[in-house]
């Protein structure tokens, strides 16, 4: 192996490796701060400069809480069950980081300094979006380790939980990104990003913007976020699969967690909010990505938000929309997207609208009828010893 | 050269995962092992310019049989094997005379080639490709195999579900 395509590898990896945690460190305080908003609290605030004396004096909107947290998470105690399976309780958090770093590199993410460098990127590959959505999958495997190795019941039901739920979503996840790989016919994550230029977003589209939906709504799912936290709903069972975990082994989890949400939104944006696409990249080309990252926050945003506002589903609820709501839609998507492909090649100008207006009444008529056909019989509750 | 490298250590770790999953009496372990020699085995496509293949490899036996024999494990007992008792050995013999024979078997159509041609045939072994093939030679192997699974799938809802008991019986305990 020659020594420049070590370097080139080096290059386009580490800065994956440095941006994203750093992103991450951000994202815990936006997040924390954000709730707290929602809340009607302040969120952290003291926290200035970690370890210095001037922390107390220019508190910096809390800025430094992310880093002491970090500390705070290295120095506390290790703590493994008496019955554990030491060897997966340890590996099970490397494994829940390592899928998520990895499907990284198969975002059309172009930094400045890689434009020089021999092909090495993985988003050129020729089936990246396939990758992702392998790679992402395992995922699910570290939470069922976590939750097994850990010898205790709760756990153990927060990764069957979990596993139950990530293979129930990722059907609609992938078939909604089916819409889009169809439109370009092509598997590749740069191309699909670059046949979104000129503000040709797929999510401007009918059959996109239903896609996109479907593809957030499962994407939350799939990264285990509220409302869909099941796997650690801590009223029901304690904190699911990492009840066991403490120290640094939990924070890998918590990285782990936050790095896979801005795998998934990066992917959203590939598909969808047309990559690194937006006013200024033609004169200014690193823009894209700042451009790219900036849309990752938004939809980064919109989770928070919903983290505050939504309550929790439960079991059977969230099974019940998986496969009698987002299941059907996103099959008829698919059916629609093709008929618009073809009614497109020939049509132009007015029938062009015609054929957009009959798409998105017939994807609205049906996710309103769908949502109908799962409205559950429920009556009003009739009391019968008080009024 | 640093495709050797990689084709070697990529199969010395195939074939420690498949020996670990066969002899471990952990269950677990033992999938998890079958796992490493999955992904294994998708490294080595790679090293084979098959990148379709490779993903699928991940997508279809790490993470959908790999999990289904993981929801199996569940429901069966002595899942960690730590209960003292031992596998039998006896026919070791012929079980080694059976592996050998089908290792020869599955080797016949390179044998058959000896020595092997100078350069192999190319091919492009493209996503495009593999999917026009899909939808035009074999596009009616295709939809029986899926109606297979989905007619497997709906019997293992039948089977699961089992016999009804009426609700009367249950009540009068």
């Amino acid at each position: 192996m020659s020594l420049d395509l070590i370097r080139d590898i080096l290059i386009a990896t580490v800065p994956l490796l440095v941006i994203f945690p750093t992103l991450f460190a951000f994202t815990t305080w936006l997040e924390r701060k954000a709730l707290a908003r929602i809340q009607n609290r302040v969120g952290p605030n003291k926290v200035g400069v970690p370890l210095t004396r001037y922390g107390g004096r220019f508190s910096l909107f809390g800025l430094g809480q992310p880093l002491a947290d970090g500390i705070k998470m290295l120095f506390k105690e290790n703590i493994v069950p008496r019955d554990a399976d030491r060897l997966f309780h340890l590996l099970a958090p490397i494994l829940a980081l390592i899928p998520a770093m990895l499907v990284l590199c198969f975002l059309p993410l172009e930094f400045p300094w890689t434009e020089s460098l021999l092909p090495v990127q993985a988003f050129l590959l020729d089936g990246a979006v396939i990758f992702f959505f392998a790679i992402t999958g395992l995922n699910t495997l570290a939470i069922f380790m976590a939750g097994w190795a850990s010898r205790n019941k709760y756990s153990l039901l927060g990764g069957m939980r979990a596993i139950a739920q990530m293979i129930s979503y990722e059907i609609p996840l992938v078939l909604s990104a089916v819409v889009v790989v169809m439109m370009v016919g092509s598997l590749n994550a740069a191309e699909i990003a670059n046949a979104q230029a000129d503000w040709n977003w797929f999510v401007f589209t009918p059959w996109g913007l239903a896609a996109f939906v479907i593809f957030f709504i499962a994407s939350l799912a799939e990264i285990n976020r509220s409302p869909f936290d099941l796997p650690e709903a801590e009223s029901e069972i304690i904190a699911g699969y990492f009840t066991e975990y403490s120290g640094f082994k939990f924070a890998l989890f918590f990285l782990g967690e936050y790095i896979a949400m801005f795998a998934i939104s990066g992917l959203a944006v590939t598909l969808f909010l047309g990559g690194g696409a937006g006013p200024g990249v033609a004169a200014l080309p690193w823009l894209s990505t700042v451009w790219f990252i900036a849309k990752i926050f938004a939809l980064i945003a919109v989770m928070i938000w919903l983290r505050g506002t939504l309550p929790r589903l439960r079991v059977d609820q969230l099974m019940g929309f998986a496969w009698k709501f987002l299941l059907p839609l996103s099959i008829l998507n698919i059916i629609v997207a093709g008929f618009a492909w073809h009614a497109q090649q020939q049509a132009s100008g007015i029938l062009k609208a015609i054929i957009w207006v009959a798409c998105l009444l017939i994807l609205y008529a049906t996710a309103k009828g769908l949502d109908q056909l799962n409205r559950p019989n429920v009556r009003p509750r009739e009391y019968k010893y008080a009024e | 050269m640093s495709e050797q490298i990689a084709f070697w250590m990529l199969s010395a770790i195939a074939v420690l995962g498949a020996l670990v999953a066969v002899r471990k009496r952990n269950l677990i372990h033992g999938v998890f092992a079958l796992m490493i020699f999955f992904a294994a085995l998708s490294g080595l496509f790679l090293l084979l310019l098959a990148e379709f293949i490779a993903a699928v490899q991940i997508l279809v036996y790490i993470g959908a049989v790999g999990i289904l024999l993981l929801f199996a494990i569940m429901l069966t007992e002595r899942v960690t094997g730590d209960d003292g008792r031992r596998m039998t050995s006896r026919g070791w013999f012929w079980g080694l005379v059976v592996a050998a024979a089908v290792f020869v078997i599955l080797l016949l159509p390179a044998i058959q080639e000896l020595p092997p041609p100078e350069a192999a045939q190319a091919i492009d072994p493209s996503v495009k490709e593999l999917g026009h093939k899909l939808m035009n030679p074999y596009v009616v192997t295709l939809e029986v195999l899926a109606l297979l699974l989905t007619a497997a799938l709906i019997g293992a809802v039948t089977a699961a579900q089992g016999v009804r008991i009426p609700k009367e019986e249950d009540s009068s305990e």
